[in-house]
């Protein structure tokens, strides 16, 4: 059955259209991510399924309930946002920040309750954030605080999450362990992952499906192996790219015309 | 620049640090004073509660009880409103210049006293004027400002923040032009915009109290979800936060309550602004603490501010707003080198 459905999707922004009528239908438990060069609507899409953009035309479904019809509290129980340049306030403690993923849970006017304590401490165990809880957040490294802001989305308990470029500026053993991390997600909780990534390789070893965007619009959509060979691939990024087969992985290489 | 989370412990004493400043604020609002000996009024309550005897007549007792008493109450009210309103408007604005003046209330409040101020005489016939329009022009700066920056869907918060510059360049303009037009009210006008509260009375606490207790609770339960704001308006929306419900509530009750104060005491700066940085030297950056210390703390503050603005220079008064600023920003000052600081 599908987790999350995109239907005819189009998003407008003043005269501009970043994404047009695009349909995706992702199935639950499984990781797509969304490729595509800079300005192809990538981010625009999946804020889309976070309900964050509203659709001037089509609709986003999510267990069969539209985003754009949930309310804010009810959205945040059913997908969770992990953004590209997430904010982190300083002085706020890992702890505090992590169980901002309560709050739709608990509600603006309570403290968080002895369960949603219990869930925040075991996101945190299981990211291995214990020993920051009462660090000020903002003094955490590039992958800690990286983790931390995944953590926040995991204490909202969701079963889609979606992620907009969430390796930014981590260097490559951070960016393979917070991957790994998520796909355990994926594997052990039947999460549904979507996500966007410019690392065409990374991106091919994690996710079940590619979906490469091109001026707002799916140019092709399939299993990695074959988006990352596609003549597609090549004609959205206009360069020459080659897929090396490193002990059964693939790797995209750019090469220089 | 960061500073490590401030514990419970350290917390739980600087609250009862300031509440124990608030006491002693209120008490010395009540016992100092020109006319009237410390320890005569000290005694007179120690009386009260039947411990000694009081050695008041009862025209000292009436000075204590229809002057100072009021007066003390309405700066507890307006240091309390004004600090709140600032921490709120910091909060819901990310932007530590916020103050509750932000948004065009001190503009709005100003063209409104000043058209009273320059009418009294003649077309308009009491003082009570002054009051009642000023609290109409705080709060109809803000209803433009609102409708102008605020209203639409995706409005952020900066073109609220311009539209309420906006409104106040233009109100204070046409302040400044009606002032002019009529120079033999300038000192009154200029009176009521550097603040006071000589006027209080105890009619002027009850028009006022029940605007600033229910906006200060508004604010001060607000709390939680200002801290989950700090994160930004699409997270915290994609966290649960009706962000532009909870940022309609939270202004209109600051500028309520803001704009009541205004009414009654008119123009006092600095506690807006500085008494929430204080605070947030000394609890960190969260606003569930932040805003009821700041009730306390601006409560106190201004109390004592208004206490050596009349007591420094008796008979006369020294201005409310210019002892604000005396007294506020040393003290900001030792603070802020004592320790690094932390964002908003």
């Amino acid at each position: 059955m599908s987790q999350v459905v995109v239907h005819e999707l189009s998003v407008r922004i003043g005269k501009k259209e970043l994404v047009s009528s695009i349909s995706l239908e992702i199935a639950a438990g499984t990781w797509c991510t969304i490729i595509g060069p800079n300005g192809a609507g990538k981010t625009t899409l999946v804020e889309a399924v976070a309900g964050l953009r509203a659709p001037s035309h089509g609709s986003v479904t999510i267990g069969r309930k539209s985003v754009s019809s949930m309310s804010e509290r009810e959205r945040a129980r059913t997908v969770s946002l992990v953004p590209q340049h997430p904010v982190v306030p300083e002085g706020m403690t890992v702890y505090d920040y992590v169980a901002l993923g309560r709050t739709a849970y608990h509600g603006l006017f309570r403290p968080p309750s002895a369960h949603d304590r219990s869930v925040i401490d075991g996101v945190l165990e299981r990211l291995s954030l214990g020993e920051f809880r009462d660090r000020d957040g903002a003094t955490l490294s590039g992958g800690e605080r990286q983790r931390m802001v995944l953590a926040r989305a995991f204490a909202q308990s969701t079963m889609v999450i979606v992620l907009d470029e969430p390796i930014t500026g981590l260097d490559m053993r951070h960016q393979m362990e917070l991957l790994e991390l998520l796909k355990t997600e994926v594997a052990d909780c039947g999460l549904t992952v979507v996500a966007t990534l410019h690392d065409l390789t990374l991106a091919g070893q994690f996710a079940d499906r590619l979906v490469l965007l091109d001026h707002g619009n799916v140019a092709i959509d399939g299993p990695a192996s074959d988006v990352v060979r596609s003549d597609e691939l090549v004609a959205s990024y206009g360069m020459h790219l080659r897929v090396v087969d490193v002990d059964g992985s693939d790797v995209v290489v750019p090469v220089r015309k | 620049m960061t500073t490590n989370p401030p514990t419970r412990r350290r917390v739980a004493i600087i609250t009862a640090c300031t509440v124990a400043g608030l006491v002693v604020a209120a008490v010395g609002g009540l016992a100092i004073g020109p006319t009237i000996g410390t320890w005569h009024v000290v005694g007179a309550a120690l009386a009260h509660l039947g411990l000694g005897h009081s050695t008041l007549t009862p025209l000292q007792w009436t000075i204590v009880w229809q002057l100072r008493a009021p007066r003390m109450v309405l700066g507890l009210l307006a240091g309390a409103m004004l600090a709140v309103a600032g921490a709120t408007y910091q909060g819901v604005f990310r932007n530590p210049l916020a103050d509750p003046y932000l948004l065009g209330v001190a503009a709005g409040a100003g063209l409104g006293a000043t058209f009273a101020i320059v009418n009294v005489g003649q077309s308009l016939t009491t003082p009570t004027w002054t009051p009642l329009l000023a609290f109409v022009g705080a709060m109809g700066a803000v209803t433009v400002t609102w409708l102008i920056g605020g209203r639409r869907l995706r409005s952020s918060t900066a073109t609220l923040i311009l539209a309420g510059v906006a409104v106040s360049s233009l109100l204070t303009s046409a302040q400044t032009f009606l002032q002019q037009q009529s120079t033999g009210s300038i000192a009154r006008v200029y009176i009521w915009l550097l603040g006071s509260l000589a006027s209080a009375s105890w009619s002027s606490v009850w028009l006022v109290l029940p605007y600033v207790a229910v906006c200060v609770a508004i604010c001060v339960v607000a709390g939680r979800a200002l801290d989950v704001m700090s994160v930004g308006e699409d997270e915290s929306r994609s966290l649960g936060v009706p962000v532009r419900r909870v940022r309609f509530v939270v202004i209109a009750a600051s500028s309520l309550g803001t704009a009541a104060i205004v009414s009654a005491v008119g123009l006092i700066g600095f506690v807006g602004i500085i008494v929430p940085h204080i605070v947030r030297l000394l609890v960190g950056t969260s606003y569930r603490r932040i805003l009821p210390i700041s009730v306390l703390f601006g409560a106190g503050f201004l109390v004592l501010a208004d206490t050596i603005a009349r007591t420094v220079l008796a008979p006369s008064e020294l201005p409310l707003g210019v002892v604000t600023a005396l007294v506020g920003a040393p003290v900001f000052v030792v603070i802020l080198s004592l320790r690094r600081p932390v964002a908003v």
